[in-house]
């Protein structure tokens, strides 16, 4: 019985630490790929202490939790000190608020106090931007708050609360009888508080990702958002070091809890409590050193006398000097030292939206597509742009311009363009079965068909199927698009977004319709994949344009940066990382051959004449439309 | 003086609490209760909550058996760790707790590369000749992502509890005539009741309400209510319905904690961790 | 005697409703021994934290020196705390938590050093000073509470229950100690215990409390010999307490007879308890006793014999040296000295019968007390 028990046990460790074993192993791996090991390798970590971006992020990280830690350690303590002195009754409702961060489900609190933030910031004060680095200072703090007073509370119940009376009857006042008695009794449960307060603000994500803002980004938010690519295997390295470092940290303080206690057995301890003072007194001044640079760190990054430019893009929508592509935000900075680009990305028009809107956050740069566009401009959200700044639009072809979301060429400039059609392994698709938008609904290839994860291009493709417009406000042709889409699910294996890239790359799904720039990257990496437009059915021809909205605050720099996006060079090395359309022709002889010549990225003009682009649909359609997704998806 | 005192402390704390935890759920109680497009009252949100109905029991049923195995597996776990030495107890302890400091998402995507249909169990499978198994995109693999990630938050309140059961019960038990069973049955796990029920609120309520372990292991039929939330404050641009739904979702985990809280003696703080 | 150190004046103190104390009045003099003596829950305790400073009463007023004090935090009083178990700081050595106060005061080293190195050797605890305070036996963490707290000179010390938890050798031990440390130092010590017999033994004044009520304040023989009322007569030893009249000075009747006594004062016919304390009480012939009785219980208590006697229904405590077999059937003769005439009271019929008399009972309340407040 006791060595079946030890050896389930066993297991169950095994089963705990495997995932951590797997990441371990990927940091030392060669290769990109966490499910193959190529070869033995550090480079990942002289690539983690060269990628700056990776370890700001990574201090942003370290810096929220150990000010959010820290602050929440002193707050929460002489809150403790305070409860631990109200009436039971009084102690009673006070405990019961402390439990609710604990008892409420970490996407509620991320949501609630977002929504209070722009509540009480964008409607009530009127601020441009509610969601900064300081709200998310305040919802590490409101979320660490429990953990530190739940450990803080036992050992004030369990001190003698003589010792208190001793102390003020040897002559200490109030004050100093903390400092001098109560502290030292409940410190052990004030450090448990800190770390777990630490970790937790570390690990953060849940609640992060619904607070943070556009001027302060954690990593494992960044870590969420980046879904196109394979995870950097430098991030490995860096889950490495830190596996190594919690492990030290929390083995030094079990080795010091194993000490204290054997030395309460011995009689002798004077030189041991003396030893164990000067670790506090070191403990302490660590604490106290920490908090010091980390809001140190905070005023100098404040401080800095150049001029920041926050730009709102798509996640990996730029090129970021990963695989040989030039980092276009250093190049950047390297031409106008004055410059310093603060990079924050988005993962739908919808979210760009939402953030700008509803005054979450201030940004200088977006980049919407066609009908988001359509919309900011109608609600009066984007900037007229001074094109005297932008000399770089003249290269800018013709048929990019004049487009319905901007008839007058007043607001945006083209970033990419592209159109949407369907990627299909030609290894077990059939050439035959290849005749348009039909082929996402053929029973043949059931369990091996992707579709898109948005209502918009989801809807899209059922409208080309069906012949409605794309632009419908007609509800009962909705509604048979929804059918259609209904129709559908049965034969699917998953509606995704960038997910895409791994399924259809590891040929675990053979059909997906998605953009064209992500199909031709997904074909550099697997060859029997082919792309598909249906051109007689119809197609979606979209736009990304870079905009100024009107919270922005360095107009000239956001405009000198727009044009330095339409340097010829520029924009072919951009198109390197991301595979979409330039829309500076001038821009072909800077890019990689294989895509400047590519039909799938620059079809035929005749070709593009049969696309149609999306046009904004009033709200109420827009949430018509989502809804009947919903039900698809639920159905 | 004392009182005075104790009401200064502690009334920064109260404020805090209330402004940022009470508040804002009556803030999302307002937008609950408001039309997206208008801003006036209405109940539309809360009807139009019935289509998530499946999405909602789907969740549940999930968490709850993500919860039950946890139990399982967590028992003999906890009660290995709880008869070994003090310094064994540590140490494994500490190992239990080592997983739940490291990154939730990095843990997660380590699942992906196991389960993955091309992933390292697959590939192992099929270089020993057997074939591949769909294994990933299933609801297997999200009750397995929650289990995982939730298994700690089951063992370390069980494990609490169990080691503090008096070893002189157990004597007594034998003495009175119990085979090693039935003092299992009738001492030692009447007493760890309280640690059963607070572990099983830890598990349940993380996995109710998760979004990222069913997107990255789950398959077309595995939407939970986290993932629909998300969906509506991120993509669908409707944080009225959004708000709606988290409303249901906290009371459901308070009625739940409720209940646990019901059926156990309620002890002020509880078990923590 | 000397001159008045402390006044209590009309003390009364209120938690939550209930009344704990109920208008206390009190003059401590300097270089007393004074105990304040009760079961748990009497008001003893919560006394004596107010004459400290922790607590702030109700209504009424404290005066130290003659001035009033009330308002004044206990770090500004010279009084100082010997606490229950001590309440020694875990994190200091004893050289340490000796001299906590003086280091709070920052006086020079060289004069905190002499003073802790004087008052280590008053308590007896030279050498030990780098010693951890939970490495030290009951009796050695004692000395240290006292040599902490006696550091700093204060004119008052206050020790709330401080051998409750030390076994009873090192109690007495203890007893003998403290009586001799304050004749040393020649300063006031409010003592405040259950134990009736350490009261006796150490005290030069004795305050009998109940239901935050003084019940008696005297010199511990005045105590023991003149209780008050039904009370004092049960809390101090043990005491048979009879109804009775007084039928005029110096006669009292109960059982149906007339007994001579030494008590006057009282109204003709006046209701009265009687107080006969068990040693006080001679077996003879039951032919020659003014009253006759069958011995229901003897038990050997080592020194004497407890005997519980049944006089018509009505049973006695009889301890004396004379084994005597139970169903027998006894006399006794009452002295007027063994007959000591008390007031009605609140208290009268609660105390002093032994019909549900047992051995352990003593035990079993002395338990009880130990979890006073």
């Amino acid at each position: 019985m006791k060595r079946t028990n030890r050896i389930f046990t066993i297991l169950i460790f095994i089963f705990l630490y495997i995932p951590m074993a797997v990441l371990i192993v990927a940091s030392f791996n060669t290769g990109k790929d966490i499910t193959s090991f190529d070869g033995f390798t550090l480079q990942q970590y002289v690539r983690l202490f060269r990628d700056e971006k990776l370890l700001r992020l990574l201090g942003n990280s370290v810096l929220i939790s150990v000010l959010a830690s820290g602050i929440s350690t002193m707050f929460g303590t002489m809150a403790a000190v305070g409860i631990h002195g109200l009436k039971p009754k009084m102690r009673k409702a006070v405990m019961s608020l402390t439990n609710i961060p604990m008892t409420n489900p970490d996407i509620v609190t991320g949501i609630s106090l977002s929504l209070l933030f722009v509540f009480i910031g964008g409607k009530l004060l009127g601020q441009k931007e509610s969601l900064t680095f300081w709200t998310l200072l305040i919802a590490h703090v409101t979320f660490n708050l429990p953990y530190v007073i739940l450990n803080v509370m036992p050992k004030l119940q369990q001190m003698n609360p003589a010792l208190q009376d001793a102390a003020m009857d040897l002559g200490c006042t109030p004050v100093q009888a903390f400092f001098k008695v109560t502290l030292h009794e409940i410190m052990p449960g004030m450090i448990a508080g800190a770390i777990m307060a630490f970790t937790m603000s570390l690990d953060d994500f849940v609640i992060s990702y619904f607070v943070t803002g556009s001027d302060f980004m954690t990593l494992p938010v960044k870590i969420y958002s980046e879904t196109k690519k394979p995870i950097q295997p430098k991030i490995y390295a860096m889950f490495t070091l830190l596996f190594l470092l919690i492990l030290v940290l929390m083995i030094t303080m079990n080795l010091i809890q194993i000490r204290g206690e054997q030395n309460k057995h011995k009689r002798r301890a004077t030189a041991d409590s003396k030893y164990a003072r000067l670790a506090k007194r070191i403990g302490a001044f660590a604490l106290a050193a920490v908090l010091v640079l980390g809001v140190g760190l905070l005023i100098f990054q404040g401080r800095s006398s150049t001029v920041t430019l926050n730009v709102y893009n798509w996640g990996q929508n730029i090129a970021d000097g990963s695989d040989e592509t030039m980092d276009i935000i250093a190049e950047f900075e390297k031409r106008y030292p004055d410059i310093k680009v603060n990079y924050i990305t988005y993962a739908s028009n919808e979210e760009l939206y939402s953030k700008l809107s509803t005054g979450g956050i201030t940004v200088d740069v977006i980049i919407p597509s066609d009908y988001m566009i359509a919309r900011l401009k109608n609600e009066g959200m984007l900037e007229e742009l001074n094109f005297e700044n932008i000399p770089n639009y003249a290269l800018v072809d013709d048929s990019f311009k004049n487009q319905h979301f901007d008839p007058e060429n007043k607001y945006s400039v083209p970033y990419t363009w592209g159109t949407v059609g369907i990627l299909y392994n030609t290894k077990y698709v059939a050439e035959e079965d290849v005749t348009g938008w039909d082929l996402l609904w053929n029973k043949k290839y059931t369990d091996k068909i992707l579709m898109f994860d948005n209502s918009r291009d989801a809807f899209g493709i059922a409208q080309f199927l069906l012949g409605y417009s794309i632009n419908t406000t007609d509800k009962t042709q909705l509604q048979a698009c929804a059918d259609k889409l209904k129709e559908q699910k049965p034969i699917l294996q998953q509606y995704v977004m960038d997910q895409v890239y791994d399924l259809m790359e590891n040929e675990v799904a053979w059909i997906a319709p998605y953009y064209a720039g992500d199909c031709m990257a997904m074909m550099q990496n697997n060859e029997d994949l082919a792309f598909y437009l249906p051109v007689d059915q119809g197609f979606n021809f979209f736009i990304d344009s870079m905009c100024i909205p009107t919270c922005c605050q360095e107009k000239d720099a956001a405009e000198l940066f727009i044009n330095f996006m339409c340097d010829p060079e520029i924009s072919g090395a951009n198109m390197d990382y991301i595979w979409y359309g330039s829309p500076v022709s001038e821009a072909k002889q800077h890019m990689d051959p294989v895509l400047a010549e590519s039909d799938v990225v620059y079809p035929d003009q005749t070709v593009l004449d049969n696309g149609t682009s999306f046009a904004f649909l009033p709200e109420e359609i827009s949430r018509y439309m989502e809804t009947l997704f919903m039900q698809v998806r639920n159905s | 003086m004392k009182k005075n005192n104790s009401l200064l402390l502690s009334t920064p704390y109260i404020l805090w609490m209330l402004v940022f935890t009470l508040i804002p759920l009556g803030v999302v109680a307002y937008y609950a209760l408001t039309d997206p497009n208008t801003g006036v009252f209405t109940f539309s949100n809360i009807t139009q909550l019935q289509l998530y109905l499946p999405v909602l029991g789907q969740s549940i049923w999930y968490s709850l058996i993500s919860a039950l195995i946890c139990l399982v597996l967590g028992y003999p776990v906890a009660y290995f760790i709880a008869h070994q030495k003090p310094v064994a107890q540590k140490i494994l302890y500490m190992l239990v707790m080592l997983p739940m400091c490291m990154s939730f998402l990095l843990r997660t995507l380590a699942w992906v590369g196991l389960l993955q249909d091309t992933g390292i169990i697959n590939n192992l499978l099929s270089a020993i000749g057997l074939p591949r198994l769909q294994l990933i995109r299933t609801p297997a693999a999200v009750i397995l992502g929650m289990v995982y990630n939730y298994l700690p938050y089951m063992i370390l309140p069980l494990y609490a509890v169990i080691v503090k059961i008096d070893k002189r019960l157990i004597e007594a038990a034998e003495d009175l005539g119990c085979t090693p069973v039935k003092v299992f049955t009738k001492v030692v796990l009447p007493l760890s009741v309280p640690g059963i029920l607070s572990g099983v609120t830890m598990v349940f309520v993380p996995a109710v309400s998760t979004f990222y372990i069913s997107q990255k292991l789950g398959g077309i039929d595995t939407v939970l209510i986290g993932d629909a939330i998300e969906r509506l404050f991120k993509q669908a641009n409707n944080p009225n319905l959004g708000a709606a739904l988290s409303l249901v979702l906290m009371a459901l985990v308070f009625i739940c904690t409720g209940i646990m809280n019901r059926f156990g003696s309620d002890e002020e703080g509880g078990v923590i961790v | 005697m000397s001159k008045e150190l402390i006044r209590l004046q009309d003390l009364v103190m209120e938690f939550d409703g209930e009344q704990i104390l109920d208008g206390i009045n009190l003059t401590i003099n300097d270089h007393e021994f004074l105990t304040l003596l009760g079961p748990s829950g009497c008001g003893k305790t919560t006394t004596l934290r107010i004459i400290g400073g922790f607590l702030n009463p109700t209504s009424g007023d404290v005066f130290f020196d003659g001035k009033r004090i009330n308002d004044v935090p206990p770090y500004d009083r010279q009084i100082n705390t010997v606490f229950q178990r001590y309440a020694l700081f875990p994190h200091l050595d004893v050289y340490d938590n000796i001299a906590f106060g003086l280091k709070v005061a920052k006086l020079p080293k060289a004069q905190i050093h002499e003073r802790v190195q004087e008052m280590l050797a008053v308590v007896g605890l030279k050498g030990y000073e780098n010693r951890r305070t939970d490495s030290l036996s009951g009796g050695q963490q004692q000395r240290v509470a006292i040599a902490r707290a006696l550091v700093n000179r204060p004119k008052v010390l206050l020790l709330d229950e401080p051998l409750a938890a030390l076994d009873l050798r090192l109690r007495k031990d203890m007893q003998n100690e403290l009586k001799r440390i304050q004749q040393a130092m020649g300063i006031t010590f409010v003592y405040v215990t259950h134990d009736q017999e350490e009261a006796l033994s150490m005290s030069d004044t004795v305050i009998v409390m109940d239901k935050g009520r003084i019940q008696q304040i005297g010199k511990p023989e005045d105590i023991y010999n003149e209780p008050q009322n039904a009370f004092v007569a049960d809390f101090i030893g043990e005491s048979n307490i009879l109804d009775g009249v007084m039928l005029a000075d110096y006669k009292v009747k109960f059982f149906g007879r007339t007994f001579k006594c030494l008590d006057a004062g009282f109204a003709p016919n006046e209701p009265v308890d009687v107080v006969i304390r068990p040693e006080d009480i001679d077996f003879v012939p039951p032919e020659e006793g003014h009253l006759t009785g069958t011995v229901t219980s003897v038990t050997f208590k080592g020194l004497n014999y407890d005997i519980i006697v049944d006089f018509k229904g009505f049973k006695w405590l009889i301890q004396t040296t004379d084994h005597q077999a139970v169903g027998s059937t006894v006399g006794i003769r009452l002295n007027p000295e063994d007959i000591h005439i008390m007031h009605k009271s609140e208290y009268s019929g609660m105390f002093g019968d032994y019909s549900s008399y047992s051995a352990e009972y003593d035990e079993l309340t002395e338990d009880a007390d130990d979890e006073e407040e």
